[in-house]
């Protein structure tokens, strides 16, 4: 394992300005609710705005309607719209997932289909993993997929899935065969499922301030044609466990809390500081010093061929983390008694960071199966 | 063509990392830190230093210096940290080195050390509790006493700086002026008090750029490369520990409650390395207080939790003296606390983002100095 330090070449710190004056002239400081972080507003507005500039599915080739753009620029556009709070919310799944899923196991049907929507920003994706008994045992899945005439006819539940209710397609992780002995990888299929498909259900599950983004997706013998499935049937864990690599170690791990601190910072100019909350503010942008540019390494460790599936999860795991630590930071020093309806901006986005980021650490795999994963690896042990 | 122009790279020679690293992992077993700490030295050691030139990295040769950049001493110190090697290399070259270097002053025989600004003292590398008067021929009469003064009584050299910027004045004192008492830091390293008791010394103006200020920053990045490197070291013997040490009939690096330690350690070794690595580049290319102050802050804290993370995965075994856990351990818990404690960097850190306002803060993060223009 090395992070190896890299810096932002002309063209890369360009292509960073260009995004800026883009973000403030689209959404001016002070005069938007930011958002925290991937937790974003879906906006296919604003996505299509991003398209336009070539900003959703960029790394995907041209051929696909990408812009054949690197890891390290999806990297500089992630990073400004998430500090910024941008609506992202919209394309979010597909641009950092699903459209490197379809381009690396998918047909060139199946290409030529999703990923041209996928970088117009015009398609939303939600993920169909857990399950009501399967968590981070994500092996366990029992939603079955049963061969059919030119396809598969779905039965079962998904629970948790985000936004199922405003989206567009679904990728799930489906049972196609019974599970083996000794091997419970084996058996496992992804498919795309179109969320308005006939016998596909979704009803909202509250989430604990009573808003709306989990929902329960349940299928009645919902049919999926066979050019629905990506990939070879039986290979969705191997697939899956690829997925997830591209959910790990990138801004969204750690920027969360960004736009809260910074109009903290707005807010106060003009009056006397406190000693502590100056140096909070020193202390915060150290460390989100720190842990960018391990991010950024992660990022050009891509570009250069490698697979930085330990890395990233290192990062995530310990970005997830500092983002809980930089809300529990400003909730010890600030004296107010924030609510999601105060006046101040910032309290409004300090409350909505207490009740809401327990599960930054849980999203995309929990921490405690991101250790699993990483001590493997700094022990040389098959993850 | 771009519009915004990236600097040029900062390469460091891999042969540096080659050389010093197989030099100090012949020579600094744990019998042999363990000795030098029992005896406040290792003159073996440091003279096996002295014949590779890394005693003189980074200072100019027309200096009498060997040459090469801030980046690559800065590697060299990464391995004094990595393999807890007992010797001054930091104060010897990138610090005093760089202090008689850039005053003119001839840099005499023998072992150069330096006396570390007091954060609280701005102008003054002495604190508050000595004091030096200017004879205005080319030497200086110090009184009082330096304190924390590291390899004082191996030193023939003292160095201080005084003085604000464009106005301070570089002094060399003969050790063999002074009085020393010797004093451990918690790692068994000397920090030593020096009495001048009215020692005369040479001393130079100092160019612009040059004052108590910026040894603090050069020697919080020498000390952020140090525990880099000790808490890289320190991680590898934890992950090996614990998958040998076997509890219950299995390695417990196979328990989740330790794979957590080994992690947090992880994390934090990389941070650190990565913090002293960039710091290290901005600071080769000009001045890096935000690169600098960050990784300090970032080291410090990143000490406390990985020493904890990796004693708690040791059990018992680190709590001994016979294992080499404490050789790294007991410095990390040292170099916290030189060249600027978390509070100390916190507040200065605090002044650059809260200067850049809300709308400078996260340019600060990604650009670093740079944006504080």
């Amino acid at each position: 394992m090395r992070f190896t330090p890299t810096e932002l070449t002309g063209p890369e710190l360009d292509l960073q300005t260009e995004v800026r004056e883009f973000l403030a002239a689209e959404l001016p400081p002070g005069a938007h609710e930011p958002c925290l972080g991937m937790a974003a507003d879906h906006d296919r507005e604003f996505s299509a705005k991003m398209a336009a500039r070539g900003w959703v599915g960029m790394a995907l080739p041209s051929r696909w309607g990408g812009s054949d753009r690197t890891a390290v620029q999806r990297f500089i556009v992630v990073e400004e719209m998430l500090r910024w709070g941008a609506p992202v919310g919209h394309h979010w799944v597909a641009d950092r997932q699903t459209g490197n899923v379809i381009l690396k196991f998918g047909s060139d049907e199946q290409r030529e289909r999703f990923l041209p929507p996928i970088c117009r920003g015009e398609l939303g994706f939600s993920i169909g993993m857990s399950e009501p008994d399967s968590g981070s045992d994500l092996a366990s899945v029992s939603t079955r997929a049963e061969r059919a005439d030119d396809g598969w006819v779905v039965n079962g539940t998904k629970i948790w899935t985000s936004n199922a209710h405003m989206n567009d397609w679904f990728i799930c992780l489906l049972r196609t065969a019974p599970m083996e002995d000794g091997n419970k990888h084996a058996g496992l299929s992804q498919f795309l499922i179109d969320l308005q498909s006939p016998g596909l259900e979704i009803s909202p599950i509250p989430f604990l301030d009573g808003s709306h983004h989990f929902n329960e997706v349940t299928f009645h013998d919902v049919f999926v044609p066979d050019v629905n499935v990506v990939g070879q049937p039986g290979m969705g864990w191997h697939q899956n466990t690829t997925e997830m690599a591209y959910e790990r170690g990138g801004p969204d791990r750690w920027l969360s809390p960004f736009s809260t601190v910074e109009q903290l910072l707005r807010e106060a100019a003009g009056t006397p500081m406190e000693d502590a909350v100056s140096d909070l503010f020193g202390e915060l942008a150290a460390r989100w010093w720190g842990i960018r540019n391990l991010s950024l390494s992660v990022a050009r460790l891509i570009d250069e061929g490698e697979a930085p599936s330990v890395e990233s999860a290192l990062v995530k795991e310990m970005g997830t983390r500092y983002e809980q630590e930089v809300v529990e930071k400003l909730v010890q020093l600030i004296d107010e008694e924030y609510s999601p309806e105060s006046e101040s901006l910032f309290e409004r986005l300090l409350a909505q960071c207490v009740v809401t980021f327990p599960g930054n650490t849980i999203r995309g795999g929990t921490i405690e199966i991101l250790r699993s994963v990483a001590s493997k690896g700094l022990q040389g042990l098959p993850a | 063509m771009s519009v915004r122009i990236a600097p040029e790279p900062v390469v460091v020679d891999e042969l540096i990392t080659e050389t010093a690293g197989r030099l100090f992992g012949e020579l600094c077993t744990h019998e042999a830190v363990q000795a030098a700490e029992d005896s406040g030295g290792a003159p073996d050691i440091w003279e096996a230093f002295c014949e590779t030139g890394f005693d003189l990295i980074a200072v100019p040769e027309e200096a009498g210096g060997s040459g090469g950049t801030l980046a690559e001493a800065i590697e060299v110190l990464r391995l004094v940290g990595y393999h807890s090697a007992p010797i001054p290399a930091a104060e010897n070259g990138i610090l005093g080195g760089w202090l008689l270097a850039q005053a003119g002053l001839e840099r005499p025989d023998g072992l150069v050390t330096v006396v570390p600004p007091r954060a609280a003292d701005g102008g003054w590398s002495g604190g508050e509790t000595c004091s030096v008067s200017l004879n205005g021929d080319g030497t200086a009469v110090l009184s009082g006493d330096a304190h924390r003064v590291p390899w004082a009584r191996s030193a023939e050299t003292v160095v201080c700086v005084c003085g604000f910027d464009g106005t301070s004045t570089v002094v060399s004192v003969p050790a063999s002026e002074c009085t020393i008492t010797p004093l451990p830091n918690m790692a068994g390293e000397p920090r030593d008090t020096v009495s001048f008791d009215g020692a005369t010394g040479r001393a130079a103006p100092a160019p612009h750029g040059v004052d108590a200020d910026a040894l603090a920053q050069r020697g919080a990045l020498s000390r952020v490369a140090l525990m880099a490197g000790a808490i890289e070291k320190m991680c590898q013997l934890t992950v090996s520990y614990t998958n040998e040490r076997v509890q219950f009939g299995r390695p417990v690096a196979r328990f989740q409650a330790v794979q957590q330690h080994l992690v947090w350690a992880a994390q934090d070794a990389a941070l650190v390395r990565m913090a002293a690595e960039v710091a290290a580049r901005e600071a080769t290319r000009g001045d890096a207080p935000f690169e600098i102050a960050a990784a300090k802050l970032v080291a410090n804290q990143a000490a406390a939790r990985a020493t904890k993370a990796c004693h708690q995965a040791h059990g018992a075994m680190g709590m001994t003296q016979e294992y080499p856990l404490h050789h790294f351990s007991r410095r990390l818990w040292s170099w916290r606390k030189e060249y600027g404690s978390d509070a100390h960097w916190s507040a200065v850190l605090g002044q650059m983002a809260t200067g850049v306002g809300a709308d400078g803060l996260y340019p600060l993060i990604t650009s670093g100095t740079a944006a504080l223009a």
